[in-house]
């Protein structure tokens, strides 16, 4: 965990990170009153769309993953 | 004459007035019997203490009354009283994300913030409490109990936790009803989605739930769960 780079951090509790080696990953903390994080691995398309737009992706992204928190199975848990 | 006239009316009243029964010959002289141990005077009931919605701003307000519209004849109100009555919320978070969302970057309020305000989703603390207890173990909690108890998957519950917990009566937090668009909230999918959003003040494991927002942190009471 300490090799990651943190790129964008949301006061939403979200946040995305580039890992040691170099895969961009967006952390969200789902839950309502037990609260914990997941973590999805951006595709290609994904990764291109965060250089382009940056936080605003980000954002949208992570509202995404808060809606569906196993994002069609490629969420798992960010302490795994 | 007259004189000696006033005074037979005179005689004459004081004997009518000695033969007038008492006032109250009804009922037993008070003089001639053993006066009763006075009842002793029943403890005062705890006076109930009043549940509040806190101090919310415009925008909550609107909202919190569109829930409680919408919720009707339950609202926040009955919600309180039914379920928080010692107006005191808990709520979990793993250890990572409370380090790294909470601790880390010294927050001010608990939960997802936005332009609005930071939004807590939290149960009664009586209720996680009690989960909580019976999940303890000699090596930590038990994740699938707590889960069970909680009404949520095991997954959202292993490894080390954070208890919350608040006294709304202390801190004046806003709470309401937490409605769809509230951050956090997703809705069910399957019937294997046990820890999705349900409007009505109860999560779909039927434990009570309200939105609190602005929670500060620096009130709150932190329980580390191993």
């Amino acid at each position: 965990m300490s090799d990651e780079q943190v790129l964008y951090r949301s006061p939403m509790l979200h946040r995305l990170l580039r890992e040691a080696d170099g895969q961009l990953v967006i952390e969200v903390v789902v839950g309502r009153m037990a609260m914990s994080a997941v973590r999805v691995r951006l595709d290609a398309h994904e990764a291109r769309a965060w250089t382009e737009e940056g936080g605003a992706f980000a954002d949208r992204l992570a509202a995404k993953i808060t809606a569906d928190p196993k994002f069609g199975g490629r969420a798992y848990p960010a302490d795994s | 004459m007259l004189r000696h006239k006033l005074l037979y009316l005179s005689f004459g009243l004081v004997l009518l007035a000695g033969c007038k029964p008492p006032e109250d010959a009804t009922k037993p002289d008070a003089a001639a019997t053993t006066n009763p141990a006075p009842e002793p005077e029943p403890e005062p009931e705890p006076a109930k203490l009043e549940v509040s919605t806190g101090e919310c701003d415009e925008t909550q307000t609107a909202i919190s009354k569109q829930a409680d519209e919408r919720a009707k004849p339950y609202g926040i109100l009955p919600h309180l009283d039914k379920n928080f009555a010692d107006m005191k919320i808990s709520w979990l978070i793993k250890e990572g994300p409370y380090q790294e969302y909470i601790v880390e970057p010294e927050a001010e309020f608990f939960g997802r913030c936005n332009d609005a305000g930071c939004f807590q989703f939290a149960a009664p603390t009586e209720v996680i409490a009690a989960a909580v207890e019976a999940s303890i173990t000699d090596e930590g909690h038990d994740a699938a109990k707590l889960g069970k108890a909680l009404g949520l998957p095991a997954e959202n519950m292993d490894g080390p936790l954070r208890m919350l917990t608040l006294d709304l009566r202390a801190s004046k937090t806003c709470v309401r009803l937490p409605v769809d668009d509230d951050p956090g909230v997703w809705k069910c999918k399957s019937e294997d989605d046990t820890d999705c959003f349900k409007f009505g003040g109860y999560t779909s494991g039927g434990v009570p739930e309200l939105l609190a927002i602005n929670a500060p942190v620096a009130i709150a009471e932190v329980r580390e769960i191993p």
